[in-house]
């Protein structure tokens, strides 16, 4: 009796955990419904989405995202990942859109849906300055060590392009790559040109640069939701349609991509 | 330079101090949930009933066997297969819970069978029923020898909260962790984090060292 | 879930978690060699009677033990190469280790040393035994007995340690589960299989600590 007790007990407390955290994914309706729109974005990958000195989540994606949630008419709640996580988060249904730097492959296709894409960027190979890296054969070495970001589309393009290279994956951002490459761990790395170029700014001047020559061709960046939010997907579509019209992209573009004055304010 | 990022540390401080509170949110209420359900699983493991003592048994073994950031990881991505889905403050809170009680488990089961057969008859021919013998007589006695390793297993629980910046939760090591890329000074940074974990850890730890010394007299 | 569980795609990434459970073993096995040794060396520091050998060690233990590993990994990632130097990464994450189990080791030690009896010591002196003597017959002997059960477990914690080296993309076992994980969206599968390995290399060791603990409580009664 005293274990039958105990044991309904045990199950009492496992449930109340449970119940206080669960969830539900979801389309449109069920996110305005909730009051609440859920976003996966990266940890620490300013501009896109970072926390700034205040704590706060901010950035590209963030700012795109708050949009959304606003006119939605619901409050907005940022999750961040690593890059690696960042699908499972969704598929998790942990958030309802992913927001990053995400380029729609044809395998991250399968399992999500990918909208327009909101931006275009190439991949590049970037070095120490002064390290003496011109072109792409003298990196395509077998003493070479390239960093990539884990579970990227510069991880596969590196291997595709630099196969001779030594590959090596760093989970967590793109500035891990950076970090490594300026603590020796690499000698280059492969990453979006656009994202290389917003993190420059963070480290000292001139001590990276990228090679002339970029990877592949232009590759699309688009934000993700599950399959069956198909209501979702086509409100994001309208989302940037809209904003390109009003300004409101152009705006957020200038801030964050283009410019360094968010730097002095986050 | 030095000078440069120390006053962007010192900018950014209170950061550190909003994951210092995160890290004690979490490792508060998981001490208490491992410490409710490690108990009550304490029991079912020095108990009489075999089926229950090898089903805790298995999952005290799954729960010893594997490291914390694999728990982690299984919860976070793999019970939303089987319809629980939590965020990931819920998913901290369930894998620190799971991860505790089945140390906390063997912590107390050690401690109950410690006592010496001859309590339990004394206290079952007392008249008290088995409730009332655990409650009254085991009990009490075996807190002495659970305390001191008990204390000590709260101050490692508190330092695997640190494992959970897997998942994003954004305590106190995720902070270090997230402040070091965009400002490269890695040991300024993790000094800063290493204090604001010494300063909840080592109380624990003198107070583990106490209870140690005071039981061990008896 | 279990019903869709596709082992044709564990079969697949068999040679990849293969190739980690070996890094891991190699990881595991050389940090706690070297976290002997650091344990031996701080143990021997802090007790004995030198203040500029006891102090620095106390601290070396207690800052150890009051912060979490992962803040010690990371703080030599991100913070030997400030003080300019280049340690490849699977280096770092064995130094990490070594020091972490060193400092547990050197407790475990000191609780082993302090455990003999006082008067056993006694009876060694008057018996005219010198101090490696007293050591080798007397200390030794009866120290191993608690020392290595204790040991034992600190290197099944040693083991589970290691997997926080994948987060310094160290190539091991947990990082074979986010590599398949991110190649292939199946989350379930690499995880369950990682925690397979784990358990696998914890049931040996378990049952290693269990085999030396009943040899070893033979040896102290006679």
């Amino acid at each position: 009796m005293i274990q039958k007790k105990l044991v309904s007990i045990v199950l009492a407390i496992m449930v109340t955990v449970f119940l206080t955290g669960i969830s539900f994914a979801g389309t449109l309706t069920e996110i305005v419904k909730r009051g609440e729109l859920r976003v996966a974005v990266q940890s620490g990958a300013a501009p896109y989405a970072f926390v700034d000195k205040n704590g706060v989540h901010t950035g590209s994606m963030v700012d795109f995202t708050k949009g959304m949630a606003d006119s939605m008419g619901v409050k907005i709640k940022i999750l961040d990942f690593d890059w690696d996580g960042l699908i499972p988060a969704l598929l998790s249904g942990k958030a309802d859109i992913l927001a990053a730097d995400m380029t729609p492959t044809l395998k991250r296709a399968l399992k999500i849906s990918f909208a327009d894409p909101w931006m275009y960027v190439q991949t590049c190979v970037f070095t120490k300055t002064g390290a003496g890296y011109q072109t792409l054969e003298d990196v395509n070495k077998p003493e070479v060590t390239v960093g990539v970001l884990l579970g990227s589309t510069g991880e596969t393009i590196a291997k595709q392009y630099l196969p001779k290279a030594k590959i090596k994956s760093y989970k967590g951002g793109g500035r891990m790559i950076i970090q490594a490459m300026i603590a020796g761990h690499v000698d280059a790395g492969v990453n979006d040109d656009l994202a290389v170029l917003t993190a420059l700014p963070d480290f000292p001047p001139n001590s990276i640069r990228l090679l002339d020559k970029r990877l592949g061709g232009k590759a699309p960046l688009s934000f993700a939701v599950l399959h069956e939010s198909v209501n979702l997907w086509q409100w994001i579509n309208l989302y940037f349609e809209t904003i390109r019209a009003n300004g409101a992209y152009d705006k957020n573009i200038a801030y964050w991509m283009e410019g360094i004055e968010w730097k002095k304010d986050h | 330079m030095m000078g440069f990022y120390f006053s962007r540390l010192v900018e950014i401080y209170p950061f550190f101090l909003k994951g210092l509170w995160m890290t004690s949110k979490i490792a508060f209420i998981s001490l208490v949930t491992c410490t409710l359900i490690g108990v009550i699983l304490g029991i079912f493991r020095s108990g009489n009933n075999i089926i229950l003592k090898r089903i805790v048994g298995v999952y005290v073994a799954f729960v010893r066997g594997t490291p914390f950031v694999v728990q982690i990881f299984i919860v976070f991505f793999i019970l939303p297969d089987w319809g629980i889905q939590l965020d990931a403050f819920s998913a901290a809170l369930l894998a620190m819970a799971i991860m505790g009680s089945g140390f906390i488990c063997e912590i107390v089961a050690g401690g109950i069978d410690s006592i010496s057969k001859g309590q339990w008859e004394a206290a079952a021919s007392s008249g008290l029923t088995l409730t009332q013998q655990l409650r009254l007589v085991i009990m009490p006695q075996a807190m002495k020898v659970i305390l001191p390793p008990l204390v000590g297993q709260y101050v490692l629980l508190i330092k695997d909260t640190s494992v959970i910046s897997v998942i994003g939760v954004m305590e106190l090591t995720r902070v270090g962790w997230v402040t070091v890329v965009r400002i490269p000074e890695g040991l300024m940074v993790f000094s800063l984090v290493g204090v604001l974990y010494f300063s909840i850890s080592y109380p624990l730890i003198l107070l583990s060292n106490y209870l140690e010394r005071k039981m061990a007299v008896q | 879930m279990l019903v869709d569980f596709n082992f044709r795609i564990i079969f697949e990434y068999l040679p990849l978690f293969l190739t980690g459970l070996r890094s891991t073993f190699f990881i595991s096995l050389v940090s706690i060699s070297l976290a002997l040794v650091t344990g031996v060396i701080a143990c021997a520091c802090r007790i004995s009677g030198i203040k500029i050998l006891k102090y620095p060690a106390i601290a070396f233990i207690e800052i150890i033990r009051s912060t979490p590993l992962l803040v010690q990994i990371y703080f030599l990632y991100f913070g030997l190469p400030t003080l300019g130097l280049r340690v490849p990464e699977i280096q770092t994450g064995i130094i990490a280790l070594m020091l972490n189990s060193g400092a547990y080791i050197a407790e475990i030690i000191r609780a082993g040393i302090t455990s003999v009896d006082q008067g056993q010591l006694e009876a060694g002196t008057a018996s005219g035994l010198n101090y490696i003597q007293r050591m080798r017959f007397i200390i030794l002997p009866q120290a191993l007995g608690v020392t290595v059960p204790p040991l034992l477990g600190q290197s099944i914690v040693l083991v589970k340690d290691s997997a926080l080296l994948s987060l310094i993309s160290v190539m091991e076992l947990t990082r074979c589960g986010q590599t398949m994980t991110s190649e292939r969206f199946m989350p379930a599968e690499a995880f369950f299989t990682v925690a397979f390995f784990y358990m696998c290399i914890y049931f040996c060791l378990k049952a290693l600590a269990d085999w030396s603990q009943r040899k070893l409580i033979f040896r102290e009664a006679y």
